[in-house]
């Protein structure tokens, strides 16, 4: 066991935390915020079809799939930054599992 | 006909024969395979599992036909029900992986050590998922029924012993790799007839770079009707409802226990985000193709049967009038059939489709499997969550603490038999459409579990007082709701379907207010709490983060 500085864990809750919220942000924007203002981005068009139905029918699915994978890969270069090992997650995390 | 009903029911019996198969080379033999597949169950794999128990009956049999019938309204379902991954994934599935339960009702009654909150979110986590499997068998029932020209009746008699038989016998790891192989035939089975399709109508072979153009022919097809036009929006509904539904369905689907559990059964919360990811993407590629399927089916039936005379129309359409989802008059009396006479049931769209296109019998069948395969999915997972709230949360938790591993197996057996069989009467006289009963399912799931779960795992003050409040008032909130709406009385235009928006704050703000007017919880809980701030290797003790790297354990 070896003690984390409060700085350093500190540092990588927040890196993730705000991770989180530009994704969520750019989720909330492509569905909510094109809905909203549908009518107005009707006036455009993509691949041959008004941008509003573009976006809710296949643009904001795709935007929300690579957020995902976006998210799992910077998290996982995020632990390495911060020395965490999976094998080790594994390991610890099959140990401590509440499995009655 | 006769050989239509020998090659469909050839594929599908090949179907279950698979799916028993596989249950019984991965039967569980301890409690932790039972409910959690014992954690082992790799990224890549989950998210395929995730992917056949997400998408229901509703989604492979109806959602192409709303699309159909609603244009751009019907995509607040495809916006909701993809984006509810990125809630789950980012703000609920790892933390909970890492606090490493074998259920939801067990999360929130540790984590906020209550027996009271245990009990009422095995409670609501049976109702909610009753709810769902009702519509499942239902959707099953139907689609044997059509095939082989029975009763729904029977054909629901024979999924829910299908499903019954091989829930029971393979637990979670059984029910896992069924799920898998069950996602990988009714992904074939949508995308097959819709490659077809364009092939058919553009040459091109890939449905989601053509449909666009088929798009804007339906449009000035419209517009020489004088419809409104296919694509434009809040034609059908308004801007709030779609708002309040896209809402609804998106945190309803981070909180519904049955996906929630499946991020239970990997072993890290980084193997949690990948499931995710994976999931998404799995299930994307059935939402991306409903579009395409509801535009060229859309184009079909306009184009081909629209302008025959009614005295020539092709063999299929009297089969489905017979079922009652096709209705078809010559109201003008012209000879002619024209686009306004032809009135087609959402249910029928996806079923339908390959015979009005004449893909062919294997195609046909092999739409019917997969459209089976998705009804059986699901319901094998909402089995297993019911079963586990019973048999692990109030049995086990609450009645018998000293029950032996294999007690509470048959306990969980028993559960899954029971509720099968009762569920299965339910769904042999449905009480609503089916649509509908779905999305208030995921109306009670938001609007009782989300803010709970969302600040039981980031917010370290939150006590059971503001958790058993919240449940219970966003509960009857999202009751009340409905049913003021299905009565006629609506806020801002939201209806029934769309009363997560009015629930789930009502939720967050009677937790935060009784939390903080009540006592903080036990500092073991919050540390906890601050614990799943960071991965498993780091730990947090005594206000101190710890990381072990494999020398000295501390005492």
């Amino acid at each position: 066991m070896k003690k984390v500085e409060k700085k350093v864990a500190d540092a990588y809750f927040k890196t993730r935390t705000t991770m989180i919220a530009i994704f969520l942000f750019i989720g909330f924007l492509v569905s909510f915020g094109i809905v909203f203002f549908a009518e107005f981005f009707s006036q455009f068009t993509f691949l041959g079809v008004q941008f509003h139905y573009y976006m809710a029918s296949q643009g904001a699915v795709i935007v929300f799939i690579l957020l995902l994978f976006l998210n799992a890969i910077l998290n996982d270069r995020v632990d390495k930054k911060y020395g965490i090992d999976n094998d080790e997650n594994v390991r610890i995390s099959g140990g401590k599992t509440v499995d009655h | 006909m006769e050989m239509q009903t020998f090659v469909s029911l050839g594929l599908i019996l090949a179907t279950f024969a698979l799916y028993i198969a596989i249950a019984y080379f991965n039967r569980a033999k301890q409690t932790s395979e039972f409910y959690v597949a014992s954690r082992g169950i790799p990224a890549f794999w989950n998210g395929m599992a995730i992917g056949g128990d997400w998408m229901s009956a509703a989604s492979f049999i109806g959602m192409a036909g709303t699309l159909m019938a609603l244009g751009y309204d019907g995509l607040a379902y495809i916006m909701g029900w993809t984006g509810g991954y990125l809630l789950l994934t980012f703000l609920l599935a790892p933390q909970l992986r890492k606090y490493g339960r074998f259920t939801v009702p067990e999360f929130i009654g540790d984590r906020f050590d209550s027996n009271t909150a245990r009990l009422i979110s095995a409670i609501a986590t049976i109702i909610i998922s009753f709810t769902y499997v009702i519509g499942q068998l239902s959707g099953s029932g139907v689609v044997i029924g059509r095939l082989f020209s029975i009763p729904a009746a029977y054909g629901t008699i024979i999924g829910v012993v299908i499903i019954a038989v091989y829930a029971s016998l393979g637990g979670m790891k059984g029910v896992t790799w069924t799920q898998v192989a069950q996602y990988l035939i009714l992904i074939i089975a949508y995308i097959v007839p819709i490659v077809f399709m364009s092939l058919q109508i553009t040459g091109n072979p890939l449905p989601w770079l053509t449909y666009g153009n088929v798009v804007n022919e339906i449009g000035a097809l419209d517009r020489e009707l004088g419809f409104t036009e296919y694509f434009a929006p809040f034609s059908e509904s308004d801007r709030s409802q779609f708002i309040a539904l896209m809402f609804t369905l998106m945190v309803g689907t981070a909180a519904l226990p049955h996906v929630i559990v499946r991020f239970y059964t990997v072993t890290t919360m980084k193997a949690a985000r990948w499931s995710g990811a994976w999931a998404l993407m799995f299930i994307g590629f059935l939402y991306l193709s409903a579009p395409a399927y509801a535009a060229f089916s859309r184009f079909i039936l306009m184009t081909e049967v629209a302008g025959q005379p009614i005295d020539q129309l092709p063999s299929w359409t009297t089969n489905w009038v017979d079922t009652g989802l096709l209705e078809i008059a010559d109201t003008n009396g012209d000879g002619i059939l024209d686009w306004s006479e032809i009135a087609v049931g959402n249910d029928m769209v996806v079923m339908a489709t390959p015979e009005i296109a004449n893909l062919g019998m294997f195609v046909i069948g092999l739409v019917a499997a997969g459209a089976m395969a998705a009804a059986l999915s699901t319901a094998g997972g909402l089995l297993i969550t019911i079963s586990s709230s019973f048999a692990h949360d109030i049995y086990y938790r609450l009645m018998n603490p000293t029950a032996t591993d294999k007690k509470r197996l048959n306990a969980g057996r028993i559960a899954i038999v029971a509720s099968t069989i009762v569920a299965g009467i339910i769904a042999l006289d449905p009480p609503g459409v089916i649509t509908q009963i779905v999305a208030w399912a995921f109306g009670l799931a938001g609007g009782t579990f989300f803010p709970v779960l969302f600040l039981g795992v980031w917010w370290k003050r939150m006590n059971k007082q503001g958790a058993i409040a919240g449940m219970l008032v966003g509960l009857a909130t999202t009751l009340t709701y409905i049913f003021l709406a299905l009565g006629g009385i609506t806020f801002l235009g939201i209806q029934d379907t769309g009363a997560g928006i009015i629930a789930v704050p009502v939720n967050f703000l009677t937790c935060i207010i009784v939390t903080l007017l009540t006592p903080a919880p036990a500092q073991h809980l919050q540390d906890d709490v601050v614990d799943l701030r960071y991965p498993e290797q780091m730990t947090y003790k005594n206000g101190e983060v710890w990381m072990n790297d494999g020398t000295e354990e501390d005492k």
